[in-house]
């Protein structure tokens, strides 16, 4: 039985970024955007979406007098990024299942 | 990353999960700056204490003072390497632990041997008493060996995790020149830390910073 991928994380950019975040402990906006190549106006509306959805968490705060964006992935998110990966391996391993 | 609403395939996820950990992983950078200073003022604090047993002279001052003066740069230098960062990863996080923990660590050292030399000024003091002569025991060449020791630790689990091999060498130094320090007088204890602090933080210092500023200007 395939297991249902989670409409939140199956998308390329949303999956990139909870992909950077699950490996780090908080990332700044700017090096999420120089690691996934995206243009800043996507990148906020799928961080956004992230957000609602308890994903990750997000500070605005201003260092040296320039804003700030840091998005630090959730418990609630690295739940659903491990059951995305598991749906994953259903569909790519059925047999295992 | 062009349209975020692309479908994407099973196998195209994991491709871009595996991509993205993979990016986040290298995200570990150490401009070298902080080794460069720690091994430039041990070694040279360690070169001057042995010029001043071997010729006999005392600077107006205790060298080692330096060692609490060094503190202020390093503060500024990791309060600007942490406001320049953009990513803080989980090796960082067991980086700023090690070197904490190794740095407060450090005055417990100081602490225990200042203590253990006080304790044994009068036992020292009835043996010349006694003896008429000075014993042979100097607790100062011992705590050397600790030092050296304690020098060690920090420096192979950086060089170890952080996959830095002259560190992880460096480090290894360290606990040789440790038990050689055992068997040698003061002056060349000073001699050994001397090598130890240049093998371990101040070469590979200069290897890291020569790296990062490589890896920045191609990021250029």
């Amino acid at each position: 039985m395939f297991k249902e991928l989670d409409p939140i994380l199956h998308s390329q950019l949303r999956l990139a970024v909870v992909s950077l975040l699950i490996s780090v402990k908080e990332a700044e906006f700017t090096f999420l955007k120089e690691k996934t190549n995206s243009t800043a106006g996507n990148l906020s509306v799928q961080i956004n979406k992230l957000k609602d959805a308890g994903y990750i968490e997000v500070t605005k705060q201003f260092s040296n007098n320039y804003p700030q964006t840091i998005c630090k992935i959730t418990p609630a998110g690295i739940d659903a990024f491990e059951l995305y990966v598991k749906a994953l391996q259903s569909y790519m391993n059925p047999t295992a299942q | 990353m062009a349209a975020e609403e692309k479908v994407l395939t099973e196998k195209e996820s994991l491709e871009l999960i595996s991509q993205m950990i993979n990016k986040a992983k290298n995200s570990y950078h150490d401009s070298g700056i902080g080794p460069i200073l720690w091994g430039s003022v041990i070694a040279l604090c360690s070169l001057v204490t042995f010029f001043q047993i071997r010729y006999n002279f005392k600077l107006p001052f205790d060298i080692w003072f330096l060692t609490l003066i060094a503190i202020v740069p390093q503060i500024f230098i990791v309060s600007r390497e942490k406001k320049k960062n953009t990513v803080r990863s989980y090796d960082d996080i067991t980086m700023d632990y090690v070197w904490t923990s190794f740095g407060i660590g450090i005055f417990i050292l100081i602490f225990i041997n200042a203590n253990i030399i006080s304790h044994m000024k009068p036992v020292l003091q009835t043996y010349y008493e006694i003896k008429g002569t000075r014993p042979e025991f100097n607790y100062s060449s011992f705590s050397t060996s600790f030092f050296l020791l304690l020098y060690g630790f920090p420096t192979i689990i950086t060089g170890g995790c952080m996959k830095m091999k002259p560190m992880l060498y460096g480090g290894i130094i360290c606990w040789v020149a440790a038990v050689v320090s055992v068997y040698t007088k003061i002056e060349w204890d000073m001699l050994l830390t001397a090598l130890a602090a240049i093998c371990a933080w101040l070469i590979p210092g200069i290897l890291m910073w020569k790296r990062n500023k490589k890896r920045l200007a191609n990021n250029v």
